[in-house]
């Protein structure tokens, strides 16, 4: 392989793997939008979200088989499983809390993540799980870049995923709603919009949408466990931030810069995989400290 | 935590409209204990049931207490930076891990002796604080949040990679220490020195609460325009949260890698700086005896919950969650405003 | 400590022990299993607790011991955290256990072995097999899994076997991945061979592909995995969808068949490094079907290791005729090479293992056959 080749390859992965990260950045962006929390439940969303799609496999590959569509309609059984667990999960953890100080609500979440995590190991009791499909190993090369299909439907579902959030949000008359409630709750109120309706809604969307990457992942890399979602959380979380947390395209855009970086981070010469995290927080900070509200955040006027 | 959220804080109002007569039992018990009389009597009686304790109870009580005391150290520290400064730090545990390391390294890989190694320790600490501190001056607590969790990730990785860190095995026989011919090992001595160590926390965080710099964080706190504006410099006064902070953290770290004998990268984890904010959160930001409370629970909590097996931090986490519910400011939060 | 302080101590600890021995005479025999079953690694510490629970199980339904007397556990879970596994540690100890049958994280059990010392509490280690602990260890412990040189001694011979001459060595940063990692690294370019690559994974990422591409772009022609299955799983299924044509070897983490559920076809003609275990002898294939129906999945890499252990503190138990921690502790130290699930064990004068009997296995329709060169 040419350097050229390499880096391409490279690059196919980084969006691969980025697409992951922005699908679940972007539930973290969406909820600190409206609320202003870090939720870091998010990532155990993701992880129910795989069980779920897990489960919704078992029940529909009778018919349907394990294939594409088969995992796409467990898929979608998962993001509404998931997002009615994501309302609830506000509705009991969070609602209550939004007159409290900001970080009571962090603990509240972290609270669930630990519940989560702990009420799955309990029931899987520990186990990995097979998350097996009929998907194959398939692909084609191009030149000496190699793209596999799931690589491909992959990268597809997530982009529609995400264009249908945005014109969601952008669009409609909720979408309207989600982002004045995320700009002054109160001012909203007044206006007659159902406040905690937008809320449930935003949770239900974000939620939804882990659960929809946590199938994808659970069929696209072939296992599951009660664990999966804290690594991934704290990527997402890191990719929203990069974005500009609260923005919508920047976490797709920090979804995608994160799985880059890593992709690329691991070949840096005479560093190796071991630094390949050092080297990624170190240019986040870095972006941080030359754009403090990351790369799409709005820079609020902080100064009277 | 941010600048707009105090007006919104229901208990803070409703407690200065009431300021004279606390509502429920538990008020009335917290403001029995603020009385200055009182005061003194309970920290004498607490301070006694310290001491006590160890003679009266099996070597667990010992080795847990000493653990919630480590905790104390460390949650009074991080109060420093997120309830008195205001500012949110996801990663303590690096200050914690510095402490620990730079002790464990000197010692144990150099022969240095144990009490000299300290202030080289305490340095490390102090110089870790400002380089976390230096680029997160101007974030808003959301970003300050993910730079500090990197910092902590940063420093974890580093102890992990490099050789004289002893990679993920870690540092092992790190020499117990002896003061004027006192060779502290067992448990129990151990506990007396963190029982020593937590007094300590106490009284210094109880100082710099009523100090100059603890009035500058408070100011910086709820507003940082307002406060420039009143002449107290912001860099300054935000900088030396940190590198407080680091101070404490790396003081529990030194004897924590002493008391175990043994340290590795697995103690430093963003897991540990969650579970100290949390601690910080749940008992009261700011508020010290909150604070001490937090700790407690944090440690003890699970330990209580062993007998549930598998299931104790599915039970743990339900409390935690109720105790939130009932008390969203924490169980004995801050009034000063 | 000074002599007052020394001598309430050892009165207090003679008063405990006096009690402990008065009481220990009738009731259950109580054996401590130091284990996560919380955390990130509560996969390997339920299964080391279900292999303990089973072996308990046995020797209780067998009539106990001493007598008559029934086994007794109590978890006490590490969540491999160094700090939980003292407390859990301490907790057992007040609970006056015989003795203690676990430890999986190396770095969560070397502290634990001071608390076990001082309480002279028999411990047998069945994971954990840092180099670290022998040192640490004031004596009342063995450690009944072979430490790394011997793994990675195994490894030079198998890799050179094969005629390889460019090794790619991955491991998952934790004490045990990363100290076999490097003593095979050490090893294998000692023997004059080059290591084209030598990566680190984070446990629980799920996308190897930049790994992989790197590894193939070294030139590889092997990829050792020193780590556990679960994510060694996921890594051979994405070396071989990637074309990777080379060997593939995993270390004794990984020699779990389970390992064929997670990486399902990629897993055939894998080699694994291991005891001579599970379906090689008739008492292991008995084991793993008992294992397998009574909690629904295949026992994992360290289940065999973990049910000899507790084998081994029972048999030591009888030996001793009580449950007096020197006895047990002698009775432990002189296994004389009896035959167990994963072969005979006798210590050496550090109190490990005193063998070496790695066998090479190979992934077969789905399960672990003995592979001969």
């Amino acid at each position: 392989m040419t350097w050229y080749d390499s880096f391409l390859q490279q690059f196919v992965d980084g969006l691969v793997l980025g697409s992951f990260y922005a699908l679940v950045a972007l539930g973290y962006t969406m909820v600190f939008g409206v609320i202003k929390l870090l939720n870091f439940a998010h990532g155990d969303l993701y992880m129910t979200g795989a069980f779920a799609g897990f489960g919704g496999l078992s029940l529909v590959s009778g018919f349907l088989g394990a294939g594409w569509l088969g995992i796409f309609v467990a898929m979608l059984l998962a993001m509404l499983a998931v997002g009615c667990l994501g309302v609830v999960i506000e509705r009991v953890a969070y609602h209550p809390m939004l007159g409290a100080p900001r970080l009571s609500i962090l603990i509240t979440a972290l609270a669930v993540s630990l519940g989560l995590q702990n009420a799955a190991l309990a029931m899987t009791g520990g186990q990995y799980t097979a998350f097996s499909t009929d998907l194959g190993f398939g692909g084609f090369n191009l030149g000496n870049l190699f793209l596999s299909y799931n690589q491909i439907v992959l990268v597809t579902t997530a982009a529609v995923l995400m264009i249908a959030l945005e014109l969601f949000v952008s669009r409609t008359l909720y979408g309207r709603a989600m982002r004045a409630v995320s700009i002054d709750k109160d001012m909203c109120r007044m206006m007659g919009i159902n406040v905690s309706a937008v809320i449930a809604v935003t949770f239900f969307i974000g939620s939804g949408l882990a659960a929809a990457a946590g199938t994808m992942a659970g069929a696209y890399y072939g296992s599951i466990w009660y664990f999966m979602g804290f690594l991934i959380g704290l990527k997402a979380f890191t990719a929203a931030v990069i974005g500009g947390i609260g923005s919508i395209t920047g976490a797709m855009l920090g979804g995608l810069i994160l799985g880059l970086l890593e992709s690329f981070g691991t070949h840096i010469p005479f560093i190796g995989s071991e630094w390949k995290d050092v080297f990624t927080f170190s240019i986040l900070i870095l972006v941080l400290v030359f754009k403090p509200t990351g790369l799409l955040g709005k820079s609020e006027v902080e100064r009277m | 935590m941010d600048k707009h959220s105090p007006p919104t804080r229901p208990d803070v109002d409703e407690h200065d409209a009431h300021k004279t007569k606390p509502r429920n039992p538990l008020q009335r018990l917290y403001a029995a204990f603020e009385s200055p009389g009182r005061r003194r009597a309970l920290h004498l009686t607490i301070l006694a049931i310290l001491i006590v304790t160890p003679w009266i109870s099996s070597q667990y009580t010992t080795v847990i207490l000493t653990n919630a005391l480590l905790y104390v150290v460390l949650c009074l520290g991080l109060n420093i930076v997120v309830g008195y400064a205001g500012l949110l730090d996801l990663g303590y545990a690096a200050f914690f891990a510095v402490g620990a390391y730079t002790v464990g390294i000197l010692t144990q890989q150099f022969g240095v002796n144990f009490w000299a190694a300290i202030p080289f320790a305490l340095m490390a600490a102090a110089l870790a604080g400002v380089i976390i501190g230096g680029p997160t001056l101007r974030l808003r607590s959301d970003y300050l949040a993910i730079v500090t969790l990197g910092f902590g990730e940063i420093v974890r990785f580093t102890a992990r990679n490099l050789e004289i860190t002893g990679g993920a095995s870690g540092l092992s026989h790190i020499p117990e220490p002896s003061l004027f011919g006192w060779h502290i090992d067992s448990s129990i001595d151990f506990y007396y020195v963190f029982v020593v160590l937590a007094v300590l926390a106490y009284i210094a965080s109880q100082r710099l609460f009523d100090s100059r710099l603890g009035r500058a964080w408070l100011y910086v706190r709820h507003d940082e325009d307002a406060a420039e504006a009143m002449g107290i410099n912001r860099v300054a006064t935000k900088l030396a949260a940190y590198v407080t902070g680091a101070i404490f953290g790396a003081i529990g770290g030194i004897f924590f890698s002493v008391n175990l004998g043994a340290i590795s990268p697995e103690s430093f984890s963003f897991q540990q700086s969650v579970l100290i904010l949390l601690a910080v959160v749940l008992g009261g930001m700011g508020k010290i005896p909150g604070v001490i409370l937090g700790a407690f629970i944090v440690v003890l909590g699970p330990e209580l919950l062993r007998d549930f097996g598998t299931l104790r931090l599915l039970i743990f986490a339900v409390l935690l969650l109720l105790i939130m519910l009932f008390r969203p400011s924490g169980i004995w939060p801050e009034k000063r405003s | 400590m000074n002599k007052f302080l020394k001598l309430v101590t050892a009165t207090t600890v003679l008063s405990l022990a006096a009690g402990s021995l008065a009481v220990a005479q009738e009731g259950p025999i109580v054996i401590g299993v130091q284990a996560p079953t919380t955390g990130s690694e509560a996969t390997y510490g339920k299964d080391m607790f279900n292999a303990i629970s089973l072996a308990a199980d046995e020797i209780n339904a067998d009539g106990g011991l001493l007598d008559g007397r029934q086994i007794e556990l109590i978890t006490g879970d590490t969540a491999c955290d160094p700090q939980q596994s003292v407390n859990a540690a301490s907790r057992l100890a007040s609970q006056e256990v015989a003795g203690v049958v676990g430890g999986y994280c190396s770095g969560a059990t070397q502290p634990t072995l001071k608390t076990y010392g001082d309480a002279n509490i028999p411990f047998v280690i069945v994971a954990a097999n840092s180099t670290q602990l022998i040192p640490a260890n004031p004596g009342n412990a063995v450690m009944i899994n072979s430490t790394g040189d011997d793994q990675a001694k195994t490894a030079l011979d198998f890799f050179e076997g094969k005629g390889i001459e460019k090794l790619a060595i991955v491991n998952q940063g934790d004490a045990y991945s990363q100290d076999l990692a490097n003593l095979t690294r050490d090893a294998w370019t000692g023997a004059g061979h080059t290591v084209s690559a030598f990566e680190y994974v984070n446990k629980g990422e799920q996308d190897f592909s930049a790994l992989v591409n790197k590894i193939r772009g070294s030139g590889a022609e092997a990829v050792f995995w020193t780590a556990y299955y679960a994510d060694g799983g996921l890594l051979i299924r994405q070396l071989r969808q990637r074309g990777f044509q080379g060997t593939i070897a995993v270390g004794d983490g990984s020699n779990s068949p389970e390992l064929f559920n997670i990486a399902g076809q990629a897993a055939e003609g894998v080699f694994a490094f291991s005891n001579p275990t599970a379906d090689f002898l008739p008492a292991a294939k008995q084991f793993a079907s008992d294992y397998q129906s009574k909690f629904g999945n295949a026992p994992g890499p360290y289940a065999p290791l973990a049910y000899d252990g507790m084998q081994l503190m029972a048999w030591a138990i009888d030996k001793a005729g009580s449950t007096d921690g020197d006895a047990i502790i002698k009775a432990l130290n002189s296994a004389d090479g009896q035959e167990w699930l994963a072969g005979p064990i006798s210590f050496t004068p550090q109190h490990t293992l005193a063998r070496s009997n790695f066998v090479v296995l190979e992934g077969q329709d789905g399960k672990w056959t003995r592979y001969e060169k």
